[in-house]
């Protein structure tokens, strides 16, 4: 590892780390661990012999490169531990996509963020929280690698309100957003062999709103609890609404999961249903939004056709997370992006 | 005590803007709407005063949407087209 003093800058032994490194414009406004050379060393041991000069990703508005050293800078001052490195230097690898669209991620006026899903053996190993009250508080793994995340997008990325990142109102979600796949409560297969991601151990990177709840206590017919979920879904109160090609990341809780499983619905099932019944009539779309970025048959429905809130069924994604209780959730994309899943690997 | 920095080194970006022309008068413009709300009557103004006052040829292009990188189409008619391009509007 090169460490060029250029690198390095003197702050006070006593001072306020946090403050210190403020001044700059570095951080995200919670207090922050000291990036030292000793400490950054530590963590790039998460990511083995791997070249830690090596850029892994261009990140825009800024065009900053993400060497696997300034990805493990700002896991540091996250509190990530090594284990969480090749998470997150994975995350970063998807974030550069082009699919992506991480220019329009960071530019936009809407509140999205990127939400990080990890699947697989790194779950369990690296201590990430699948299970009750995934989405947090309350577990080092995913607050640290959420928060890692975001601060990359703010140093390396140039995401800073105002000048890099046009949020209207911001949201909590660019704090830190970051959860596990529940593989062990699902009734179905892991979602990355589900798009074609066949590793150990995934993360998929998905830029989206905060998670709408849907809460369904008594229902024992997957079409019940399904239709709370299409309602959900079929709102001019989303970004989605008006772009066809957008993504929903439907969150099912391990018992409405059970629910459809029990009945024989497979995941697949479980998308097609959704894409049946999350619809509005098409006058109420076009009435709401003069500007839409839909798919052309979409353009010539009569005002009273149900529309489907996406042009495929393949664009709801269905996962299993969380613990006890019959609460899941969906979460709308911000449109002009899709998710990556990709292996993780440092 | 010493700490790295966070930033990291930037690279290149992958275009540079040309050098603005001292004059418009004979030029070729075009105008780039981006399909933002109330970008249209905005650029339109522009375009039509711009003519009037410069005598230009003036070219008003659309991209899809705001949201994405213009289409690799669109900005080879531009470069084809015209000599300078106006553009960026926000809600």
């Amino acid at each position: 590892m090169s460490v060029d003093t250029a690198d390095l800058l003197e702050i006070p032994d006593d001072g306020d780390v946090t403050a210190s490194l403020a001044v700059h414009g570095w951080g995200d406004g919670l207090p922050v661990i000291a990036p030292t050379p000793e400490r950054v060393a530590e963590m790039l041991s998460g990511c083995g012999g791997t070249d830690p000069d090596e850029v892994v990703a261009v990140l825009p508005p800024r065009f900053g490169e993400a060497s696997r050293q300034t990805i493990a800078v700002s896991a540091v001052m996250a509190g990530c531990r090594p284990e969480h490195l090749p998470v997150v230097v994975s995350a970063v690898r998807a974030l550069a996509r082009p699919e992506l669209n991480l220019r329009g991620v960071n530019a936009t006026t809407h509140c999205v963020a990127p939400l990080l899903v990890v699947h697989g053996e790194v779950a369990r190993t690296a201590g990430y929280n699948s299970g009750l009250g995934a989405f947090g508080p309350g577990n080092r793994a995913n607050a640290a690698t959420g928060r890692a995340v975001r601060l990359i997008l703010l140093h390396v990325a140039g995401a800073t309100p105002g000048d890099g990142d046009a949020s209207t109102q911001g949201g909590p979600a660019k704090y830190g957003y970051c959860v596990a796949e529940n593989l062990d409560a699902s009734p179905w297969a892991g979602y990355a062999p589900s798009v074609g991601v066949d590793s150990p151990s995934a993360i998929t990177v998905h830029c989206g709103e905060a998670p709408h709840n849907v809460h369904d206590m008594e229902s024992d017919h997957p079409a019940r609890i399904l239709d709370k979920v299409a309602s959900a879904m079929a709102t001019t109160a989303q970004n989605n609404a008006c772009i066809s090609q957008g993504e929903y990341l439907v969150a099912l809780c391990p018992e409405h999961a059970a629910t459809c499983a029990r009945a024989g619905w497979s995941r697949r099932d479980v998308s097609s249903y959704l894409f049946q019944q999350a619809r509005l009539p098409a006058g109420e779309l076009t009435r709401a939004f003069g500007l839409r970025a839909w798919a052309p048959w979409m353009e010539y429905l009569d005002d009273d056709t149900p529309t489907p809130m996406t042009a495929h069924p393949g664009n709801i994604r269905i996962l299993v997370v969380g613990g006890a209780g019959k609460h899941s959730s969906v979460i709308p994309s911000w449109g002009m992006t899709r998710s990556v899943t990709l292996p993780v690997e440092p | 005590m010493y700490v790295h920095r966070p930033d990291g080194p930037t690279c290149a970006p992958p275009a540079a803007l040309a050098p603005s022309p001292p004059v418009l008068a004979g030029r070729r413009i075009g105008i780039l709407d981006n399909r933002k709300p109330n970008a249209n009557v905005l650029l339109n103004r522009l375009a039509d005063r711009l003519a009037r006052r410069t005598g230009a040829e003036v070219t008003l292009v659309e991209v899809k949407n705001a949201a994405v990188p213009c289409e690799d189409q669109v900005l080879g008619r531009l470069v084809e087209e015209v000599e300078l391009v106006l553009t960026g509007t926000a809600d």
